[in-house]
């Protein structure tokens, strides 16, 4: 069972670090440098519950806004440039952070034990949910709270102007910038909101693995993060969702029997489905079509942007 | 510590001549963006995988190491036509995000094909002319890097020949520039695009073997730095930019090196990035980019 309850936990990390690519890829924008605020969210909340012995929920909330403030600051000189620009300056940001934290050393003693980041070694003591009783089970139901709260926020999103904005940015920036819209304050506003969940997913995830360090927020991680929303496909936030269970549960979990070949198979899986569901896995049309035989289907829609 | 200005200027030297095989693999980044304004990202993967193969056949059949550097760059050619057909040729054209996953996945999938055959051990690779060394002055030259240099010039010669001196170069470019013209003037662009990929593999398969020899091992842990450093060469020099490519690679390897020798190896590559801003900020079009239009 400990295994299925750790699977969840990954899964529901995973599904919040896609949700903040999608936030962005909504406007456009293809960013790489999720796994940069994924990153300061871990460390800045384990600092903040292993140093200075917060309570995991200010340290998660510390998280989250030091993840979006970066986001705020990156994202002025990243928006000015698009496409493969953007690609190569968020991997930038993301790979001076990560090597910002490997150089990161800042031991100190708490409780008559020496905590905190350790440079080249990682940072080893986060360890809120053990000292404080939680068991993995509790662990599942705090992060999907999470989980839940922030899918339900951004399906809210799609339903007001404020999606249809984001959504006409990525869809035609020139129509969107002659309707009015201001582009730059639109990405950057999604690139702070996509900065806080990433910060938030981190600092789940420090806690959850106890351990961090500068290898787990490589570039790979970073494709992951884009990965799960172009998987799923864009329509909806349940895209993210889907996509992060096929990859984490099937294709590394299910897999796992096929040792060695399971990794082969995963670029593999990743051509053929990209090839056969270009924009994704729940396309438009899977949805609409799913609206349909939920009756759902009413031909007013609601102001919906499948 | 003090850093004394031959140390410096040695730094920069051999940074300069390892930074040929940043040239190529910019200039490939370069050329298919050029050509499908999309982003290869298995590009680098694949030239690690030439040189594997090229290392292998030498290793099977018993030919002279040499013969590493011509097998390695054909078959980098082909898994570029490999990669073109399965991510690229049946991609919808107005879908930038699909082709560009799939080549993740065509990433993963090569890098983890090298894994499997390799038992995840770094080989050695065959150096040319290591035992050579000249000296001018108080600066010395590494034979196995001035043989890295000569060859990516050579390449870079050809390279600009066939795009400015044959018709396959004059489709190449009429495609990059308007695809639907070039399609109307009976130029078959999937076509040029398929011999695009496979010029850019060639060329990225020789500066495979090119890292590989200067480094001394080949190991399919090289792929990541080394599609990220192509891509910040792309961006220095400004997207599509030929010329821009080719004096990035020798730039960003030059300071590469130095910043290797003033900050030591933990740091190097932050310095490289920080370049990279001060270029994404001050001049966002690169070293000779045109600026960004709307196409």
């Amino acid at each position: 069972m400990a295994f299925y309850f750790g699977l969840l936990q990954t899964i529901g990390i995973h599904t919040l670090l896609g949700l903040s690519a999608y936030v962005l890829l909504l406007t456009g924008q293809l960013s790489l440098a999720q796994v940069g605020f994924f990153a300061i969210g871990a460390y800045v909340s384990g600092i903040l519950t292993v140093i200075f012995e917060y309570h995991i929920v200010p340290g998660l909330f510390a998280g989250a806004l030091a993840g979006g403030a970066f986001a705020f600051l990156v994202g002025f000189p990243a928006l000015r440039v698009k496409g493969l620009m953007l690609v190569v300056a968020t991997i930038a940001f993301s790979e001076i952070v990560r090597l910002f934290f490997f150089n990161l050393n800042w031991r100190v003693m708490v409780n008559g034990v020496e905590v905190g980041p350790d440079s080249t070694q990682g940072f080893r003591e986060i360890r809120f949910y053990a000292a404080n009783g939680w068991d993995t089970f509790d662990v599942v139901l705090f992060i999907w709270l999470f989980v839940i709260v922030v899918m339900a926020m951004l399906w809210w999103l799609d339903r007001v102007r404020a999606g249809a904005t984001l959504r006409a940015v990525g869809a035609d920036e020139l129509a969107a910038q002659s309707s009015g819209v201001n582009i730059v304050a639109v990405k950057v506003t999604a690139m702070t909101v996509g900065g806080v969940i990433a910060g938030l997913a981190g600092g789940l995830y420090a806690h959850s693995a106890t351990y961090v360090d500068h290898l787990t927020f490589s570039v790979l991680l970073a494709t992951f993060a884009v990965a799960y929303p172009i998987l799923g496909g864009l329509s909806s936030v349940f895209g993210t969702l889907i996509a992060v269970i096929f990859v984490q549960g099937i294709l590394i979990e299910g897999m796992r029997f096929l040792g060695d070949w399971r990794n082969i198979l995963f670029g593999l899986l990743i051509i053929v489905a990209m090839n056969f569901r270009p924009s994704g896995l729940l396309d438009g049309n899977v949805l609409s079509r799913i609206r349909r035989m939920i009756g759902h289907g009413k031909p007013d829609g609601g102001g919906r942007h499948a | 510590m003090g850093i004394d200005f031959i140390d410096v200027a040695q730094a920069i030297i051999d940074g300069l001549l390892f930074g040929s095989t940043y040239a190529l693999i910019g200039l490939g980044f370069t050329l298919i963006f050029g050509a499908m304004h999309k982003l290869n990202m298995a590009y680098a993967a694949s030239a690690i995988a030439g040189a594997y193969v090229g290392l292998a056949a030498i290793a099977l059949s018993g030919l002279p190491p040499v013969l590493a550097f011509f097998l390695g760059p054909v078959a980098s050619g082909v898994i570029g036509l490999a990669v073109y057909i399965t991510c690229f040729r049946y991609m919808p054209a107005s879908n930038m995000l699909a082709p560009l996953m799939a080549s993740i996945g065509a990433l993963f999938f090569i890098d983890e094909i090298i894994i499997h055959a390799t038992a995840g051990s770094p080989l050695a690779f065959p150096a040319v002319m290591d035992d050579v060394y000249f000296e001018l002055g108080e600066y010395g030259f590494r034979g196995d890097l001035i043989f890295v240099l000569v060859t990516s010039l050579v390449a870079m010669l050809v390279l600009l020949y066939v795009l400015f001196g044959t018709r396959l170069g004059l489709a190449t470019r009429a495609v990059s520039q308007q695809v639907v013209a070039a399609e109307l003037c009976g130029i078959a662009s999937h076509r040029t695009n398929a011999t695009t990929f496979v010029l850019t593999g060639v060329l990225g398969g020789l500066a495979g073997c090119m890292a590989a020899a200067a480094v001394g091992v080949i190991s399919p842990l090289l792929t990541v730095p080394i599609t990220v450093k192509g891509l910040i060469v792309t961006v220095i020099g400004g997207l599509g930019s030929i010329p821009g490519a080719i004096i990035a690679g020798f730039a960003v390897g030059g300071f590469e090196n130095l910043f290797l020798l003033v900050f030591g190896v933990n740091q190097r590559d932050i310095y490289v990035f920080l370049l990279l801003f001060v270029f994404l900020v001050f001049r966002p079009n690169g070293l000779l980019g045109k600026a960004i239009k709307r196409d």
